[in-house]
């Protein structure tokens, strides 16, 4: 821990069983199509506003997941609950930051609202409302990791990508740029939400069980991103 | 071992060759020489990056060469069969390893073998950046394990400093209008150095002083879902495509598009350390690995702030290995690619540091296309 302190052991254990998914998570999205085309390839501007269409769903629904767990939480959780309801709060308009990127890259507001979702946008979805929908949603965390972990590590470097190859100005890529910034206090309040529901041997493997199949869902989105 | 076909396995010599004195910061771009004759801009970053203050070149300050890879891979050799108390005549099977050999074909292994002098033994060339030392060391291993040899030799040698001379450079690509090199290559000139390294292994811990007993090796390639990170032989923007790399194009084609210089994708780079700590935590987790039980890390890495990044994940995952176990020599002989973990354990060995009973963990991750190795042992 930066503070020197040494966090609960199965705190720590979650933390490391879920960087692994995370590892693995990040491999598989830099194999799609979509990400190879941005790191190496040849990415246009039809993929950008691709992709911001195709996260649009996420995103939006994230919020709205978030808040339908913590509205499962029980009493014995009302910190974690707060918690949850205050991070909806945070993100429940981002989407509209996401809608803003796409108008400013060239893209008209109808076609963003109006697309479909993809089937990986349908499947990550279903699962995480399904997830939401029982009692003490404590598995969600997982989702929650890979979800934030993939803001806080991955976003910022593809935004800068994404501004570098297609001479985009920043207010085009707001929504990628900005969530890096905010890296090592969703961190901090991660491992804060872990304590929260921890130690718990079935709670744990929750965790990390959702935190695998959200990963898998995740990248079965990006990976439907026709590149 | 339990099974009575299968053998324990004991490191009972090492031994390193490092190529002229050591060359400081402040002298080292003599050796590798000025592109365009204009000293390096990113040079100093890389230095200060990376930590290193001294290291080793196998050139003379106008850039000819004093040995060959092979050479200096033999000689690492015969100081660890003259350090196990072994002569040349008692080498069954020489399993080598190198980035870059002196010839592109045959084996490094061949040219080692004719350099040692030795008669008729088994070889194996084992080819890739730095683990390749520990798939070489694997072959080794497994030849002794099966009764295959009674005594064999895992040697590893780099001879980098002759790829970074401006003629790999200078008419290509790499460079630009100005006369400066791409930072994708230029860096690794201020990261790599040449020697070389060797450890060998029998099938009983050597009679007088200290063994190592090898208990496992693991390796790991993520070669399936990564491009090249590092790497000489394509261009930068075709690595992935085999049939752009430059044995199509043909050699001239190739040195003019930049192909032919060893370079390095700092970005993906990135990604490649985060799966490399992947990999090392799964190990953690599944018990393969348990931090609190490792005496003494030797961990390879090309510089110093690559372990800061490393070091905080692992803390908040319970799967650090506290800083006062680690082992390295990274700051006077340098980044020497596949030999650097010998060059290491040779040092460690000789620092007095290992006691009987405890554990010694080996790891060398690679940036090439992402590979990562580890090699457990117990001191004996």
């Amino acid at each position: 821990m930066a503070d020197g302190t040494r966090v609960d052991d199965q705190v720590a254990d979650t933390l490391r069983k879920l960087a692994v998914v995370f590892a693995d998570f990040e491999q598989r999205l830099e194999a799609t199509p979509l990400i190879r085309k941005l790191t190496r390839g040849r990415f246009e501007l039809a993929d950008y506003q691709l992709f911001l269409i195709n996260l649009r769903q996420q995103v939006k629904d994230g919020a709205l997941w978030m808040s339908r767990a913590a509205s499962n939480i029980g009493e014995t959780h009302l910190e974690l609950r707060s918690t949850l309801m205050r991070h909806a709060v945070t993100e429940h308009r981002d989407f509209r930051l996401l809608e803003a990127d796409f108008v400013c890259s060239g893209g008209e507001v109808e076609v963003i609202r109006s697309a479909p979702k993809n089937v990986g946008s349908e499947a990550i979805s279903a699962w995480m409302f399904h997830e939401a929908s029982r009692p003490d949603p404590f598995g969600l965390l997982g989702a929650m990791f890979i979800i934030e972990g993939l803001g806080s590590i991955k976003a910022a470097p593809w935004g800068r990508l994404v501004k570098e190859r297609l001479a985009l100005p920043d207010e085009a890529v707001r929504f990628l740029l900005y969530h890096g910034e905010n890296d090592a206090e969703h961190m901090r309040e991660f491992e804060e939400m872990l304590r929260m529901v921890l130690p718990d041997a079935a709670v744990a493997e929750r965790i990390v069980m959702t935190a695998r199949v959200t990963a898998r869902l995740y990248a079965l989105q990006i990976e439907e991103i026709a590149a | 071992m339990s099974s009575g076909l299968l053998r324990d396995v004991f490191i009972t010599g090492t031994g390193v060759f490092l190529p002229g004195d050591p060359v400081g910061v402040d002298t080292m771009e003599d050796f590798i020489g000025r592109i365009g004759g204009r000293s390096s801009a990113v040079g100093r970053r890389a230095l200060r990056w990376n930590g290193v203050e001294t290291r080793h070149y196998a050139l003379t300050p106008d850039g000819r060469p004093l040995h060959s890879n092979a050479s200096m891979t033999a000689a690492a050799t015969k100081a660890a069969l003259e350090n196990a108390g072994l002569s040349i005549g008692q080498l069954g099977h020489l399993a080598t390893a190198t980035t870059q050999g002196d010839y592109i074909v045959p084996g490094h292994a061949s040219a080692v073998h004719a350099e040692l002098g030795a008669g008729p033994i088994e070889i194996a060339s084992y080819q890739s950046v730095c683990a390749s030392a520990l798939m070489a060391a694997k072959g080794a291993w497994l030849q002794v394990l099966a009764g295959e040899a009674e005594v064999a030799a895992s040697a590893a040698g780099e001879f980098s400093s002759r790829w970074f001379r401006p003629e790999f450079y200078e008419g290509t690509s790499l460079v630009d209008a100005k006369g400066r090199a791409r930072v994708e290559a230029d860096f690794l000139r201020f990261t790599l150095s040449d020697g070389a390294g060797a450890v060998v292994m029998e099938p009983r811990p050597r009679p007088d002083g200290l063994s190592l007993k090898v208990e496992w090796i693991d390796l790991t390639s993520l070669a399936g879902r990564f491009d090249p990170c590092m790497w000489a032989g394509s261009t930068f923007a075709d690595r992935a495509d085999m049939t752009s790399a430059w044995s199509h194009a043909g050699p001239v084609a190739a040195h003019a598009a930049g192909s032919v210089a060893l370079v390095q994708d700092f970005e993906l780079l990135k990604i490649v350390i985060r799966a490399w700590i992947g990999v090392w935590l799964e190990k953690v987790d599944s018990g393969r690995i348990v931090p609190d039980a490792v005496d003494h890390l030797l961990c390879h890495y090309s510089a110093r702030s690559l372990r800061d990044e490393i070091v905080s994940v692992l803390k908040s995952t319970a799967a650090m290995i506290p800083e006062e176990k680690w082992f390295s020599n990274l700051p006077s002989v340098g980044n020497i690619g596949a030999a650097s973990i010998w060059v290491m354990l040779d040092e460690f060995m000789r620092s007095g540091r290992a006691r009987t009973g405890e554990k010694v963990l080996l790891i060398v991750p690679e940036s090439g296309r992402a590979m990562v190795g580890f090699m457990m042992c117990e001191v004996v």
